[in-house]
């Protein structure tokens, strides 16, 4: 099949049985790939209500068309599951090399079934597909398993691995590849762990074949064109992700000591240029990419190297921590990683923490004899350490994300545990900017920004403006951003550079033979967001309008220092954003798709 | 006594798509941007002379600035 | 004419190795490439790239001429005249000669074609004057 793998992998961890089938042709039609293809075997083959950390859950992972391809940014697969984090739907991007390796293997899902017996890791070349013996592996750092196999089996074979977080199903632990890129959040490395999976190793030496190789030559080769015309293109290179970072301080976006405030008195140090002057060595990047974002850094303190900071972790393990410092939060970055937990959530989690400690709502025993502040990144680094390994009172407290410890604390606690559906909030904090707040209490696997970074469009029509034209824009950012993951390609190389989005209809075209527009694919996108919606519905007993709330620290809470000190966002107009926000999407008042909607979009109740 | 001012990407149609205009030194950058209306909140990097600087950084004669607007985030 | 590099300005992305296989082969497959990219990671986390130099070595040792010139004065292999002997292999002191039997029935390497440098973002690539051999 034209652009495909052509294979689904199945996986039955319970036996050891492995199969291969033929990509269907319809599969590859309605849901293109990618995030596409891990909703299609979610909904379809998890049952209701199944243990997210049980033997029946399921790790969909899928390349999509555009992966391994000539295409900036061709580097992208969807990890897709039950989140034993949130109870609802999961789905985590990873960059790097895998999806193509997956490609050139000749497979476009691999689907994860069931729980080893003992610690395996998934080995596939080519058609050899099996699982071998991880015992040797078992409670390494992800970093050092990577090390292993390549060395092993050598430098063309990609790995993606979980660390002890995984092992120790901390609920936001995550999938490790290329030495600095993750399946980061919901949980997908935790599902791993709890399949006793340390380890995909895949490598491919098959080529890709597409319908109309010069018309995908040509097309490829103009995508490149427009993105190295991008005049955007040196600086976006040079600072990555971190480019942002000074602009979200100026803002009142930058979240400060568990969003406490939207900008940090300490931020200058954290900031791009100076993080690259200090610490950056390489350009580091992901299949395909000509504006690599990566920024691979030593840490000379400390006689490391990780891939990042970049700016979600500058944030959550920055500035949220109250960690001015670009070195420590670095080393922050490569503990996460190494150890395997999404260094977002880990963020989130140890700064309610310390704001519980600083409250006196957690105790000098509660926290291990930690000494736990904002600033101090010793703490920091050692809390890490305790949640990953699930390691003392405060490990074993915040493995569980931060809606549960708060549940487990109590005392006001839930009020500042910046979560949404079990999801600890990313790094905008959401005081004053309305259309973010909407993204991020409608984003489908809880509080996250990928589906809609709509805070541009707040600073640029009035950030506190209620009204439909900000809840329209959302709305468009999640049916079209997302489809880059179905896709199975980066959506940075469009929304960083600007290159005209119409450049990939081409060559998607030349690629699988089949024609398309971004209007087909964004209805592609209303379709799996519904899709997805009807998911927690069924699995979630009272999943409803309260499951779409902030945090109430953005409309009870308002900053006391910074940019936006004394701004907040009122909590009718929170539930009028809702209300218009259920209205243009054709749900009813409790944010359930209608009978009339799932008939214009010819979904049916999600079969089980 | 001038600076020259650069606008990357969509800045540029604050110009009527020109990338390069002469401005007057003196002011901060922001003046500058709000004289010819630029929104600074759309603004996420000013580089002048190849360094970081923040918006109410003042021109100096021959200064060349770079402003990059904020596009689409992560 | 030749293949320059700067190695530091590599991010490791492979998009050169796409562009070269689908010139060699029509293909989509970086194994089938005639760039040499090799990762230095975790440390000292940066990428080392090796490119044929059109040296020529590989044409003198070739026991059947199949290493000719083309139209742009690059080095290439006729796959019809390759015996698969690797004498260029072994010959080739940039590791750019390359056969795998798995893949192709002939040894291959770079034509000069040049596709890799539009691709590179970074600007890793670029085709020049061979330089003057020192006397």
């Amino acid at each position: 099949m034209n652009g495909y793998g052509g294979s689904i992998l199945r996986v039955d961890l319970n036996s050891g049985t492995i199969s291969r089938q033929p990509t269907p042709a319809a599969l590859a039609r309605d849901f293109v790939g990618g995030r596409g293809f891990g909703l299609y075997f979610l909904t379809r083959e998890v049952p209701v209500h199944a243990d997210p950390l049980g033997s029946e859950n399921k790790l969909i992972i899928s390349s999509g068309p555009l992966s391994g391809m000539l295409i900036p940014g061709g580097g992208k697969c969807d990890w897709t599951t039950k989140s034993p984090l949130t109870g609802g739907y999961a789905d985590a991007s990873m960059g790097g090399h895998f999806t193509a390796e997956m490609k050139y293997a000749g497979v476009d899902s691999i689907i994860l079934e069931g729980i080893s017996p003992k610690p395996v890791y998934l080995f596939i070349d080519d058609r050899k597909v099996e699982l071998r013996d991880a015992t040797s592996l078992w409670g390494k750092g992800a970093i050092d398993v990577e090390v292993s196999l390549k060395k092993q089996y050598g430098e063309e074979y990609q790995i993606a691995a979980i660390g002890p977080g995984g092992e120790n199903q901390v609920l936001y632990a995550c999938i490790n590849h290329d030495y600095g890129r993750q399946a980061g959040r919901g949980g997908v490395g935790a599902v791993m762990g709890s399949k006793l999976l340390k380890a995909i190793v895949v490598h491919g030496t098959q080529s890709i074949p597409v319908a109309d190789l010069d018309a995908y030559r040509q097309a490829g080769m103009a995508l490149y064109k427009a993105c190295k015309d991008s005049d955007g293109l040196k600086d976006w290179t040079r600072y990555g992700t971190t480019i942002v970072v000074s602009w979200c301080d100026e803002v009142g976006a930058l979240p400060t000591r568990n969003f406490s405030a939207g900008s940090f008195e300490g931020g200058k140090t954290l900031y791009g240029p100076v993080m690259r002057e200090q610490i950056v060595v390489t350009d580091k990047g992901c299949f395909g990419c000509p504006c690599p974002c990566g920024k691979y850094s030593r840490m000379k303190r400390y006689g490391t190297q990780v891939e990042g900071p970049e700016y979600e972790t500058i944030g959550m393990l920055g500035s949220n921590l109250g960690i001015s410092d670009i070195q420590d939060v670095a080393q922050a970055n490569l503990l996460c990683d190494d150890l395997g937990i999404d260094s977002i959530s880990t963020g989130g989690c140890i700064a309610w923490a310390i704001e519980c400690y600083e409250k006196g709502l957690l105790s000098k025993t509660d926290v291990d004899g930690l000494d736990l502040r904002f600033g101090n990144a010793e703490a920091v680094f050692a809390a890490i350490k305790l949640i990953a390994t699930r390691q003392g009172k405060l490990g074993v407290l915040l493995s569980e994300g931060v809606k549960r410890a708060a549940q487990k604390v109590g005392n006001g606690s839930e009020k500042f545990a910046i979560q949404i559906k079990g999801m600890e909030q990313s790094a905008y904090a959401t005081h004053n900017a309305t259309a973010m707040l909407v993204s991020y209490m409608t984003c489908d696997v809880g509080a996250h920004h990928n589906r809609a970074w709509a805070i541009t469009y707040d600073l640029q029509v009035g950030r506190d403006r209620v009204a439909p034209d900000k809840v329209a824009r959302v709305i468009w950012l999640q049916n079209f951003r997302p489809m880059f993951d179905v896709l199975g390609a980066c959506r940075l190389q469009w929304v960083e550079l600007g290159i005209d989005r119409d450049l990939y209809m081409p060559a998607l075209e030349a690629i699988t033979g089949i024609r398309r527009s971004w209007e087909d694919l964004e209805k592609v996108g209303e379709r799996i967001w519904n899709l997805a919606r009807l998911y927690w519905q069924r699995e979630i007993e009272d999943f409803g309008r309260d499951w779409d709330l902030p945090a109430p620290r953005f409309y009870e809470d308002p900053p006391t220092t910074g940019v936006t000190a004394g701004q907040i966002t009122r909590f009718e107009d929170v539930q009028r954003l809702l209300d218009m926000y259920y209205e243009q999407r054709g749900w009813d008042a409790n944010g359930a798709p209608t009978a009339e909607t799932l008939e214009r979009l010819n979904l049916t109740v999600v079969p089980n | 006594m001038t600076a020259t001012l650069r606008l990357v990407g969509p800045l540029k149609e604050y110009a009527n798509g020109r990338s390069e205009l002469v401005v007057p030194s003196g002011l901060s950058v922001r003046q500058t941007l709000v004289g010819l209306g630029i929104p600074p909140e759309v603004v996420a990097l000013v580089v002048v002379n190849e360094e970081q600087q923040n918006k109410d950084y003042i021109l100096q004669e021959q200064d060349v600035v770079r402003v990059l607007a904020v596009i689409g985030g992560g | 004419m030749r293949l320059y590099v700067d190695q530091t300005k590599c991010s490791g992305c492979h998009a050169c190795q796409v562009a070269c296989s689908l010139n060699l082969f029509g293909v989509t497959n970086p194994k089938m490439s005639a760039l040499v990219i090799e990762p230095r990671f975790p440390a000292p986390g940066v990428y080392e790239l090796k490119v044929c130099t059109q040296c020529g070595d590989c044409a003198a040792v070739c026991p059947t001429e199949a290493i000719k010139l083309n139209e742009r004065g690059a080095y290439y292999v006729d796959f019809d005249e390759c015996n698969l002997c690797e004498a260029c292999v072994t010959e080739c002191s940039e590791g750019v000669m390359f056969v795998r039997t798995e893949l192709a029935n002939a040894a291959w390497k770079c034509d000069l074609c040049g596709d890799c440098v539009p691709v590179c973002g970074t600007g890793v690539l670029w085709v020049a004057e061979k330089e003057q051999a020192p006397v």
